[in-house]
């Protein structure tokens, strides 16, 4: 039956169908399935069992999200590690990224339980605040990533990031021909541009594309148009410059954005794993 | 003087383009101004930077005709004079000049000046680099590192190795810096309770073994009076089933070394907040006291699970029996007789009109109709919340033991004792027999006053007022009950006990006048005899007294457990106000404390 041709392009075409398919659906959602069981099942749980004297990371079902959150990150830090080894099939890095996500996700449920809702200034609300800072990053990383690339292409159009910089370097060229009759003041003006790196402003600056030390800007104040013709050329350059800066620093933007989240995550996870343990041994230390 | 120029230019393949000209001027202008003698076609540069002049003495001078300087040799300079014999190396802006005498043509020769463009810094790496964020971002691993390496250095190795290697020291709130765990404060999960407050930075007050729970023992070094509930193999038997998950829980954790659910701490945990201590709600007694008679068959109590609809019968402890030596615990249910010796109506006394009335109206300590608070007078400080009733204060004013006069002074009887009786009333025989009167006088020695004088008076005065005495009617039998011992005359021992409720506590105080009156619960006024047990049932109390749950009313008050009794001390509920003292007890009540009542 194996060898029936139309079996065979069936199984083939579902196959080529599956590796199209994003994570988020893989499968399905059999993952999104199983992670909403997990936090209904531990929602269920900690209103119907009564913990005496009240809901608390130590009681006996406090112990068991505890234990399942542990877990639960433990194996999801590992995706960091898996990403790096290709395997196929059920594992398939594909569907562990879509187990990534949405046992994260349940996470929240599972985690915020376990807390019993006790918050305080201690290592223990730490590693919970810690978890959540990963979680928020990871749910931001997979809007970035759903999201954002369409807003970069739609940006960059034709070009690429080398066009920009070569566009750049093209008019810093002409400026500093075209500044050389200019007087001290102007010339200082110019130069201060031509020596600012053009990927000035730090993270901050991308994320929120704002320069407030931008020299284009400073020197497009400073050098009249109405002057002298060199003044003229001079802002005329100065202008495409900051035109074409501004397309790039769009780029930047979107892709700061779509970048950010894994320099909140990682760090995270890695203080997590750290903060968890630091949780895990003081409670039964001072237990 | 004559100027040699030499330009060096580099080119693409590497190669070394040269070029020279020759300036035949005394003056030279090097600039940014193409009309610069020598043109330097950098914006650092002013458009007129250096003049160079000759000096003579084939000397030449330099002087800088903008405001910015030059360098010569290194140093940064206005003006200077140059010797191109000795050579020199000039720097304006980027660009390098090198001075010197053309070695060619010898000393008179023209000047010659190499001019040699900056190297410019090659780019390095990746231009397209720097769109990536990583590149304004410090690095994820360092990141990484410092975060986890800081977590756990300062919130697990600094606790952990003070913890290990500190001097234990003795609990002393005065003093909490010696062999104190330091960063330990980020362990605690909540504030300590208002109670134990003081031991907010002390950890290891309680928690003195690594990987240890807090012992019972460690509590009961600061409460040491505290009693057990009942004894521990009879509470592990009568408490109420835990579910499987927390009797998996207890396994584990007894086999860890904790203690097991009677322990200290699991019922009075800790890190909660700053709650104040409170009594416990009735679900706590009644999850074990319920069906209790399920568990533990034997128990002489009934089970209890809400006052107002499940408590049994109040059961007081007192003498049912004369010459009882041990008081008994009988219910109220069960008619209970109390022998305690003595005959008292409180009908009569408390009666407003009658012989008692009359009576205590005539007498200026009382000067109105007998009150209970006559002879009942309060005091918390006595077991029940009243002096005992003695005979002297309490009755003596009517039932006077007065038995004669000595030297202007009444005498009495003493009271207590049948022998101190017999004394007193010999000594009363010999001072006040009655004379006999037969119109003669015996003579001599044997009359009055004489040696040999006696009373043969009739005998009844010293032989039977003693029997006359403990008789009913007699002094002793209007309030005692004659008996006796081994032959003698004696009278039934007075058995009243202390207090009657062991178990639970009654506070008088509560019931004050605007409550109720005394016989509103106790029929004083209707019992004729002592043997009336005059306690209220269960069914009185439940007229205002209703379990926690039922509804206040101006009638009702819910009445939860621990408004009766204790859990460490039965007799003694355990109420905030017995305990100003206690952080948040007080009228000094903090924010804290306010907030955590309101929580509650």
């Amino acid at each position: 039956m194996a060898s029936v041709p139309g079996t065979r392009f069936s199984e083939d075409e579902k196959r080529r169908d599956a590796d199209h398919i994003s994570f988020l659906k893989h499968r399905r959602f059999r993952w999104l399935w199983i992670a909403l069981l997990l936090s209904v099942v531990s929602i269920l749980g900690y209103a119907l069992i009564d913990q005496e004297p009240r809901p608390n990371g130590g009681s006996w079902y406090g112990y068991t999200l505890g234990t399942i959150g542990l877990l639960l990150i433990v194996w999801l830090s590992l995706l960091g590690i898996r990403k790096r080894r290709m395997t196929e099939g059920s594992w398939s890095l594909k569907a562990w990224t879509s187990a990534h996500v949405y046992l994260g996700l349940s996470l929240i449920v599972v985690g915020t339980l376990h807390t019993g809702f006790q918050i305080g200034w201690n290592v223990h609300t730490l590693a919970y605040a810690l978890m959540m800072i990963v979680i928020l990053s990871g749910i931001w990383g997979v809007y970035a990533y759903a999201a954002l690339p369409k807003e970069l292409s739609a940006n960059r159009g034709t070009m690429t990031g080398g066009d920009m910089l070569d566009r750049i370097a093209d008019i810093d060229k002409k400026l500093e021909s075209a500044a050389q009759p200019l007087d001290r003041g102007s010339c200082d003006l110019v130069l201060d541009v031509l020596r600012q790196d053009v990927f000035y402003g730090g993270a901050l600056s991308r994320l929120t594309n704002s320069y407030p030390g931008c020299a284009t800007k400073k020197a497009l104040a400073g050098i009249s148009a109405s002057g002298s013709d060199a003044e003229a050329r001079v802002h005329e350059l100065l202008t495409s410059r900051a035109e074409q800066l501004a397309q790039m620093r769009r780029y930047l933007r979107i892709k700061a954005m779509l970048e950010v989240w894994l320099f909140i995550h990682i760090p995270a996870t890695i203080a997590l794993l750290a903060a968890l343990l630091a949780h895990v041994i003081s409670v039964f230390y001072y237990w | 003087m004559a100027f040699l120029i030499r330009t060096i230019a580099v080119a693409k393949s590497g190669r070394e383009i040269v070029r020279d000209r020759e300036i035949g001027k005394n003056e030279l202008i090097i600039g940014r101004d193409p009309a610069s003698d020598i043109h330097l076609p950098d914006l650092t540069v002013e458009l007129q930077h250096v003049k160079l002049t000759d000096a003579g003495q084939g000397m030449i001078a330099a002087r800088a005709l903008g405001e910015l300087p030059f360098t010569v040799d290194g140093e940064s300079v206005t003006e200077a004079r140059i010797d191109p014999d000795a050579g020199a190396q000039l720097a304006v802006g980027p660009a390098l000049l090198a001075v010197s005498r053309d070695s060619d043509a010898g000393a008179a020769g023209p000047v010659k000046i190499n001019i040699q463009p900056a190297p410019k810094d090659p780019a390095t790496g990746d231009p397209e680099a720097g769109f990536a964020l990583a590149k304004a971002m410090p690095s994820k691993r360092a990141m990484a590192w410092i975060g986890s390496v800081a977590i756990l250095v300062l919130l697990l190795s600094i606790p952990v190795f003070t913890h290990l290697f500190r001097t234990p020291v003795e609990n002393d709130p005065e003093n909490l810096e010696e062999g104190a765990v330091l960063f330990d404060a980020s362990w605690s999960t909540g504030e300590l309770s208002m109670a134990h407050h003081d031991l907010e930075d002390n950890c290891e007050a309680c928690h003195q073994t690594a990987f240890v729970s807090v012992q019972d023992e460690t509590c009961l070094t600061c409460h040491e009076e505290l009693d057990d509930h009942a004894k521990m193999d009879r509470q592990l038997t009568g408490m109420a089933p835990v579910s499987t998950g927390d009797a998996i829980q207890w396994d584990i954790g007894q086999a860890l070394g904790k203690e097991g659910p009677l322990g200290c701490v699991s019922c009075h945990t800790e890190h909660e907040g700053p709650v104040k201590l409170e009594a416990s709600d009735e679900q706590f007694c009644s999850d074990c006291h319920n069906d209790m008679d399920a568990r533990l068959t034997d128990v002489s109590f009934g089970n209890a699970g809400d006052f107002g609809d499940k408590h049994p019968q109040f059961r007081p402890k007192f003498y049912d029996a004369h010459f009882a030596k041990e008081a008994k615990r009988v219910s109220l249910d069960d008619n209970p007789v109390e022998m305690s010796g003595l005959v008292f109506p409180h009908d009569i006394h408390v009666s407003e009109t009658g012989g008692a009335a009359r009576m205590a109206m005539s007498l200026s300590q009382y000067g109105a109709p007998l009150e209970c608070s006559d002879c009942h007078e309060e005091d918390n400080s006595a077991p029940a919340g009243f002096k005992p009733v003695v005979m002297e204060d309490a009755c003596e004013a009517c039932h006077s033991l007065v038995s004669g006069t000595a030297g202007g002074a009444f005498t009495s009887l003493r009271h207590g004792d049948v022998t101190e009786l017999m004394e007193d009333l010999a000594k009363v025989n010999l001072g006040s027999r009655s004379r006999v009167v037969t119109g003669r006088d015996r003579p001599g020695q044997y009359g009055s006053g004489g040696r040999y004088h006696a009373n043969f008076g009739r005998p009844s005065g010293s032989y039977l007022a003693i029997t006359r005495a403990l008789q009913k009617g007699g002094t002793c039998g209007d309030c005692h009950l004659r008996t006796t011992t081994d032959g003698r005359p004696e009278l039934v021992p007075v058995n009243i006990p202390d207090k009657y409720l062991h178990k639970g506590f009654f506070n008088h105080e509560a019931h004050g006048e605007d409550v109720a009156e005394c016989t509103d619960c106790h029929a004083a006024d209707t019992s004729g005899e002592a043997t009336d047990l005059l306690l209220p049932d269960l069914e009185s109390c439940r007229d205002c007294h209703l379990g926690e749950s039922a509804v206040k009313t101006e009638e009702i008050v819910p009445s939860s457990c621990a408004m009766c009794h204790g859990y460490h001390t039965p007799a003694a509920p355990w109420r905030p106000e017995d305990h100003p003292k206690l952080p948040g007890n007080g009228p000094n009540d903090n924010v804290a404390a306010i907030l955590s009542s309101l929580r509650r």
